[in-house]
């Protein structure tokens, strides 16, 4: 047991992997705090380091008149994101589970095919799309735009349900229908919980492309219909607008409260259900 | 299974595979085709045939280059997430609760802040006068300022960043269905950590990675705006022809060509990613 | 696949098309979508031109933030089907999407400011509402000496702190035609800024999209760059270290335009847009910070934070023949590309 445990080969196998955590963790973490304390900047505008501090950014962000236009574009952004994202997790859902079992090479030709939409640079799709929709005669509207969202961002979810559909043990499975359970139950009870949490990562991840898509929505949106990231895109390149900043910092404090929240919801329904 | 339950259970199958099947159908394909037929066309009215696009790419080194630069973009930042998403995956599986929720979260920062802003902290870190560069100064590592922006290594960099929850994500919720006792066996047996790494837990999380290198690399040779904000003009890859030739040549038929090239490109590299799957599955 | 599935697929195609069709907006009369360049421009006219259309003819403009080439990209894949119905643009985009046929013609009757423009600045298809002045930027803190002439950017100490861009926007691709000339090239003989551009480029700080260049120049990466007043005054307002310079052989001038896109169907709404926006009365507040766009109203006396004094100032500035430089431009694009990639 000693052996095991204080080998020099075990010793370096923890610093190289601790090391290489530690510079991973730092590769994520650093620009975003770069991010957040821009936005708390004290300046008139995009500058690191920040002169001084202040919510003068936050403030003018939430500002109802001064930034109106982001708002409209905020909630575009999210109504398109949300669409896309709920009907994506279903239709890849579906998809992912029907390949699952199948070993035919048209299957393994069909996951390819699934996973295409990631692989074309976004921009030709934006434009290609533009012109499949204009010779059918319809003009870009936000319904296209979710349309356009769902193949963007499918392939995340089917790829992430996919990969945790191949933990599912097949006996299980089968258990489940010898002991005469339907397939809707078998679903329901067996394969959903263990497929919930990679649906969760891949819809998570759909969601954020799809709020962060610039080449589709460049081409699907109009001027009533105007994107946030469009949007934010023009504020920094131009004017270097600090709000853009404070986009961020925003919604990460959205989503750390909403982690937060549905960890204790969680525990308590752990804790309910015990 | 019998052969009468598999006929069965396929014929299943495809029924679920409809809906995202015909929605890429309307929605995709179609598109696809407008691309696939405009690379032959003559110009952007899609009239006439001609081989014209094709071969001036082809036919010429600089843009075969291209290619390759962006393929070897792709793995190159494939690799160097994998260096660092496994490490920080083995942190996640053995931490607590707490500090998973922690690390959870750290994961997904890079998800949550645009890449408009994302591209201004690159620059930030990585300028002659930025974060980086002062650190090392400060470390004596370098007596001057290094070139970074602009370079390969940083745009690696900052692909990295955004690219690494792609493959965590997928290789957490993979590692946390595997089972513990399976390490802890291995370990019991005698094998030393590396060994239980390389036996055990690297075969048993392929899935995981492979679903977390397909997003990677499909991402990465795809990212127009850190390829040219952060790698700048003098590194070109294929998003950025493709932008050029669409946007400001209006030559549409050969920005076509550069499109179908890096659909195709891509698509191979992803198929071996999944081939790579069907082999560890069977194995 | 099957017999069944393929049908299916077809049907499935259909109702997919017919729930995408359903919510085509109604299109009042009183509405108009007009194209602006993201950042300055579009905090402008939103904020200027918008309530001023609204409350002189009852018209509601909506705004879709692309820049120039999107623009023309974005009608030119649209086919018909106007994504918008007035482009903003520069003349290399616009001598582009003219020759594709994208305009419709603007009739100069229509426009009751029309007379108050100098002469040649209404086209049968295009308006000019600003004129641009593009030279040398530079961070006065960090280059107390600046450089005086195109030429001298590519000498120590500058070009180690100089940002450099391409052929893709307008301001760029006359700059370099600028620097061809201060080698002794012409707008049909760029040979020289290649040669020049091929000897100094380990040394030049950055090759970057002109996107970026702002916070290049603001982080430090790059202290010099050439860029337009407009930018530059947007950005010395705001606090960021920039000064502006003409070159010794003359500033660079052109036009941007209004053009109304084929098709439309608001073309009298897209006339009192036009209108709304050559008036004295949004040219005189357009030119103020931080929008510091320069008028073209002959009415409108310049402000002082613009980076011209006059109109007579500008008229004598350096301009450029798109017609001889738009058939060009892909051979060099294409060359920057291959000459100066790594």
């Amino acid at each position: 047991m000693t052996r095991q445990l204080n080998t020099p080969m075990d010793r370096g196998y923890s610093l190289v992997m601790g090391t290489l955590a530690v510079i991973g963790l730092g590769i994520l973490i650093v620009p975003v705090i770069i991010v957040l304390l821009s936005s708390f900047t004290s300046s008139t505008v995009l500058k690191f380091p920040p002169p001084g501090f202040s919510l003068r950014w936050y403030e003018a962000l939430i500002d109802p008149v001064r930034s109106r236009h982001v708002h409209v574009a905020l909630s575009n952004s999210l109504w398109v994101a949300l669409s896309a994202t709920a009907l994506a997790a279903i239709l890849a859902t579906l998809a992912a589970l029907a390949l699952n079992r199948a070993s035919r090479r048209s299957a393994r030709a069909m996951e390819a095919g699934f996973l295409s939409p990631l692989i074309l640079p976004g921009l030709a799709f934006g434009l290609a799309t533009l012109m499949y929709f204009s010779i059918l005669g319809f003009r870009p509207s936000l319904n296209l735009l979710i349309a356009g969202h769902i193949v963007v961002i499918a392939p995340f979810i089917f790829r992430t349900t996919l990969a945790s559909l191949t933990q599912l043990d097949p006996a299980l499975h089968e258990s489940s229908a010898s002991l005469g359970a339907g397939r809707l139950y078998t679903f329901r009870r067996i394969t959903l919980p263990i497929i919930a949490p990679g649906i969760a990562a891949g819809s998570f991840l759909a969601f954020v492309a799809s709020m962060d898509n610039v080449p589709v929505s460049l081409f699907l949106s109009n001027a009533r219909t105007n994107m946030l990231p469009i949007r934010m895109w023009g504020m920094m390149e131009t004017t270097l607008d600090v709000r853009v900043a404070a986009m961020s910092g925003a919604l990460i404090v959205v989503v750390l409260v909403l982690m937060i929240v549905m960890d204790r919801l969680t525990n308590l329904t752990r804790r309910m259900s015990m | 299974m019998s052969g009468a339950a598999t006929g069965e259970t396929a014929g299943v199958e495809w029924r679920l595979a409809a809906p995202l099947g015909l929605t890429y159908l309307a929605f995709f394909a179609a598109p696809l085709l407008i691309l696939l037929v405009m690379s032959f066309s003559v110009d952007d009215n899609l009239g006439g045939f001609s081989l014209a696009a094709w071969s001036k790419f082809w036919g010429d080194p600089f843009y075969r280059g291209v290619v390759w630069d962006t393929l070897r973009l792709g793995l190159v930042t494939v690799a160097m997430t994998t260096l660092f998403a496994y490490p920080i995956a083995l942190l996640f599986i053995a931490s607590g609760p707490g500090l998973q929720r922690l690390l959870l979260f750290i994961v997904l920062l890079p998800l949550l802040t645009s890449v408009v802003i994302r591209t201004f902290a690159w620059i930030a870190i990585l300028s002659r006068e930025g974060v980086l560069n002062q650190a090392l100064l400060a470390l004596g590592l370098t007596t001057a300022p290094l070139n970074l922006l602009q370079t390969e290594l940083g745009l690696v960099m900052a692909l990295m960043q955004i690219e690494m929850p792609l493959m965590l994500l997928p290789l957490i919720t993979v590692m946390q269905q595997v089972d513990p006792s399976l390490s802890d066996a291995s370990r019991a047996l005698g094998g030393s950590k590396w060994r239980t790494f390389r036996k055990v837990i690297l075969p048993l999380s392929l899935p995981g990675w492979i679903a977390g290198a397909t997003l990677v690399f499909a991402s990465a040779t795809t990212a127009f705006i850190s390829q040219t904000v952060i790698g700048g003009a003098r590194l070109v890859y294929l998003p950025t022809l493709i932008w050029q030739q669409a946007m400001v040549v209006y030559n549409w038929p050969f920005a076509a060509v550069a499109s179908v090239t890096l659909l195709v490109a891509v698509l191979a590299g992803v198929s071996l990613f999944a081939l790579l799957g069907r082999f560890a599955r069977t194995a | 696949m099957t017999d069944l599935t393929r049908r299916s697929a077809l049907k499935g195609v259909a109702a997919l098309g017919a729930a995408a069709a359903l919510p085509l907006p109604a299109r009042a009369s009183t509405s108009l979508n007009a194209a602006i360049y993201p950042g300055t421009w579009d905090e402008a006219y939103r904020a200027i031109v918008a309530p001023q259309l609204k409350a002189k003819h009852g018209v509601d403009v909506a705004f879709d933030t692309l820049w120039a080439v999107d623009q023309v990209t974005k009608v030119r894949a649209a086919r018909g089907v106007p994504p918008f119905d007035c482009f903003v643009l520069d003349p290399g985009p616009s001598a582009a999407a003219r020759q594709a046929g994208l305009f419709d013609p603007i009739d100069a009757s229509k426009l009751t400011n029309a007379s108050k423009l100098p002469a040649g600045m209404i086209a049968p298809d295009a308006v000019t509402v600003n004129v641009q002045v593009v030279g040398i930027c530079y961070n006065p803190k960090k280059v107390p000496n600046p450089p005086k002439t195109w030429a001298q950017l590519f000498e120590s100490p500058y070009v180690e702190r100089l940002g450099l861009t391409g052929f893709q926007t307008t301001f760029g691709t006359v700059s370099l035609v600028e620097m061809a000339k201060a080698f002794g090239g012409s707008a049909t003989d760029i040979e020289p800024i290649f040669r020049k551009l091929k000897e100094v480029l380990p040394k030049v700080a950055a090759v970057s999209t002109p996107a970026a260049l702002p916070g290049l120049f603001q982080q430090g990466q790059i202290d010099i760059m050439y860029t337009n007043t407009n930018n530059a005054a947007t950005l010395k307002a705001k606090g960021v270290d920039i000064a502006f310079l003409a070159p010794e052989s003359g500033a660079i001038t052109f036009s941007t335009t209004l053009h109304i896109v084929k098709g439309s169907e608001n073309r009298d709404a897209a006339h009192k847009y036009i209108d709304t926006v050559i008036a004295a009365d949004a040219q005189s507040k357009l030119q103020l910070s931080p929008y510091n766009m320069i008028p073209v109203n002959k009415d409108v006396k310049l402000s002082d934070n613009l980076d011209v004094k006059s109109l007579d100032e500008v008229a004598k500035m350096v301009t450029h023949d798109w017609n001889v430089i738009n058939p060009q431009r892909a051979a060099w694009i294409e060359r920057f590309n291959k000459e100066i990639t790594k």
